[in-house]
């Protein structure tokens, strides 16, 4: 499955088309287009970082919210408190997401399957109780305000849209650059055979938790810089918002409906779902709920179609393009 | 002192319909391995129809349980049936993670839904029966939480009998505990799926029922219940379903008793705290079998 992926990476034409459509907002949107584009590209950008973990290694983790969260109080607590920019901070942030997932990682990443899912959803409340708790520390269910600053790029602020727009690009742009080396690294493959097959993996040799930790902190660090980003775009956080398990089980969609365990199924997820949310919105105009209703049932009919994401189903034309009768690979 | 052993009564007895609430969900995931994300709201829409039984009709909130456990039954065949099993069987060999995705879109799609219908604003049954008390010596319980435990557990133990007693339960297990060789001996695994799903929602319709009578019903009620049935099955132990009851009574415990020594909010962490522990020195859950 993953050779579609790595050749795709190393097309030109396809690089010069992603780019000029990445960067088309740029000249002529509006400041509201510009923020759904900047939504979408965080949402594309936690996808490609769950896809390490959730894709990748097949672990299916409902508790990303968690890193979110903690990268997004971290990077606000050293800026409001003690003026450190979100630049800076936003590595704090990382680090400490990297820590909670190696805890995590050690109590969690011996269960398999629903089990792991459940086990992280968990985690991610008691995280989201005890924020609620840190009244003094971290103003408790309230949240916290972000200083705002207005024109302060060094202090990743600013109050035109373009600049959220272009960091976002290139988180993204970083994201599937990992993705892309993890997916052609030993250590990618080793990632697979985990997904694939545990026990067989266990069998030839593969320090499958080792590995697993590994993913599982990369994936939580990179998640960890997105709440920053969040953070410094929304310019407000609470608990609910950045911690919710909400929050988590979206992530994970975005990743899953777009294709997990491929280069581009999370931007595709992303561009399918964000939008999407956003049209539905605006067709239903008014109508409370109306919107969140369409999201629902795309869902639903996107997996009726295909469990496997859009990914596949784009394979499969393709495929039928190609070579006509050409046999489906399935991971 | 006496604070504490009311406490640890009214625990056990708003524990006995968490067991309710989760039980059915633990039926669901023992035998096809699927994480219901809808089973939240699944519990909304029961609310909803018993609030309308008795709200409308003037029905009892007792008597208006196995109302809104038929309604609920056929519900679940009906999903088993023209949902989930397309999507079931297309990923049978894998984790069947495409019914979670599912599952998430109706979740979604019911509670907004819901909220379209019935309005944000939370509403209780409206009957005497629910505020009268019964006082023996220091401690008062309500009626509905005296019946909501009695009932709460009549509904699982005459559940375990028909898992045990009859062949129908019988098969049900077979099918959760190997799919292949149920189907070698002549099993029909679909009809078994509908049947789980359906008995599942049935029983969570009893649950809804009783729950109507301790706690106002609003579109977003199953998200808390529906996160804590979660934390309860995988606490109790997957499949088992006298896990689910001693889990939901512990999870009420913890809840109740643990609301005296320290602030609420805190009480709401000590249950994920627990089953976190349980996680890790107990993988299986409190009553979970070691087989798969």
């Amino acid at each position: 499955m993953m050779t579609g992926t790595r050749s795709s990476f190393s097309r030109p034409w396809l690089w010069v088309g992603v780019a000029a459509l990445a960067l088309a907002p740029l000249i002529g949107g509006s400041q509201y287009l510009l923020s759904i584009a900047v939504i979408t590209l965080l949402y594309a950008y936690l996808a490609l970082s769950w896809n390490v973990l959730g894709g990748i290694a097949g672990q299916l983790s409902l508790g990303h919210a968690a890193y979110f969260g903690i990268g997004a109080y971290t990077s606000t607590w050293l800026f409001v408190n003690l003026g450190v920019s979100p630049w800076i901070g936003m590595w704090g942030g990382a680090l400490l997401a990297i820590g909670a997932a190696v805890i995590v990682g050690m109590s969690c990443l011996h269960l398999r399957g629903a089990y792991f899912a459940l086990a992280t959803i968990a985690t991610s409340m008691v995280l989201k109780t005890l924020v609620e708790n840190a009244d003094q520390l971290l103003g408790g269910p309230r949240g916290m305000e972000v200083t705002l600053l207005r024109d302060a790029p060094w202090q990743f602020q600013h109050t035109r849209k373009e600049f959220y727009y272009v960091i976002a690009l290139v988180f993204t742009g970083v994201a599937l650059f990992v993705n892309h080396r993890i997916l052609r690294s030993r250590f990618g493959y080793y990632l697979a055979a985990v997904r694939n097959d545990q026990e067989a993996a266990l069998a030839l040799g593969v320090p499958t938790t080792r590995y697993k930790l590994m993913a599982a902190m990369i994936s939580a660090g990179m998640t960890a810089l997105g709440g920053t980003f969040y953070a410094q775009f929304v310019l407000y956080i609470s608990p609910d918002k950045v911690f919710g398990a909400n929050l988590s089980v979206v992530i994970a969609v975005v990743c899953i409906i777009g294709g997990r365990g491929t280069l581009w199924g999370p931007v595709l997820g992303a561009l399918l779902l964000l939008p999407g949310e956003e049209l539905a919105r605006a067709m239903t105009g008014g109508m409370v709920g109306m919107d969140m209703m369409l999201y629902g049932l795309l869902l639903m009919l996107v997996i009726h179609y295909e469990p496997q994401g859009l990914m596949a189903i784009l394979r499969r034309l393709w495929r039928r393009r190609a070579v006509p009768g050409a046999k489906e690979v399935t991971p | 002192m006496n604070t504490y052993f009311q406490a640890l009564l009214s625990g056990i007895a708003s524990g006995a319909v968490y067991g309710l609430i989760a039980l059915g969900l633990s039926l669901q995931f023992g035998v096809m391995k699927i994480i219901n994300f809808a089973h939240g709201s699944f519990l909304m829409m029961a609310m909803y129809v018993s609030l309308l039984a008795c709200n409308q009709w003037g029905l009892h909130p007792l008597a208006s349980a196995p109302v809104t456990a038929a309604v609920l039954f056929v519900v679940g065949w009906a999903c088993q049936r023209w949902l989930i099993d397309g999507i079931y069987r297309k990923e049978s060999s894998r984790e069947p993670i495409g019914v979670l995705i599912f599952t998430t879109g109706l979740w979604i799609f019911m509670d907004y839904g819901a909220l379209l219908v019935f309005g944000p604003d939370s509403r209780s049954v409206s009957h005497s029966w629910t505020n009268e008390v019964v006082v023996t010596g220091d401690l008062i319980f309500t009626y509905p939480q005296i019946a909501g435990c009695l009932l709460a557990g009549v509904v699982t133990l005459a559940l375990v009998l028909f898992m045990r007693h009859t062949a129908t339960g019988r098969a049900i297990r077979a099918t959760g505990q190997d799919r292949e060789a149920a189907s070698v001996l002549g099993i029909d695994s679909q009809r078994i799926y509908r049947l789980s799903f359906a008995i599942g929602l049935g029983v969570l319709g009893v649950a809804g029922a009783l729950l109507l009578s301790l706690y106002p019903v609003n579109p977003f009620v199953g998200d808390i219940f529906g996160m804590r049935a979660f934390v309860i099955v995988v606490l109790g132990g997957i499949g088992s379903i006298a896990g689910a009851f001693w889990g939901g009574i512990i999870v009420g415990i913890l809840e109740s008793v643990g609301s005296q020594l320290i602030p609420v909010t805190y009480a709401e962490a000590l249950i994920f705290l627990l089953f976190l522990a349980v996680m890790y020195f107990r993988p299986r859950g409190l009553f979970g079998v070691e087989n798969e």
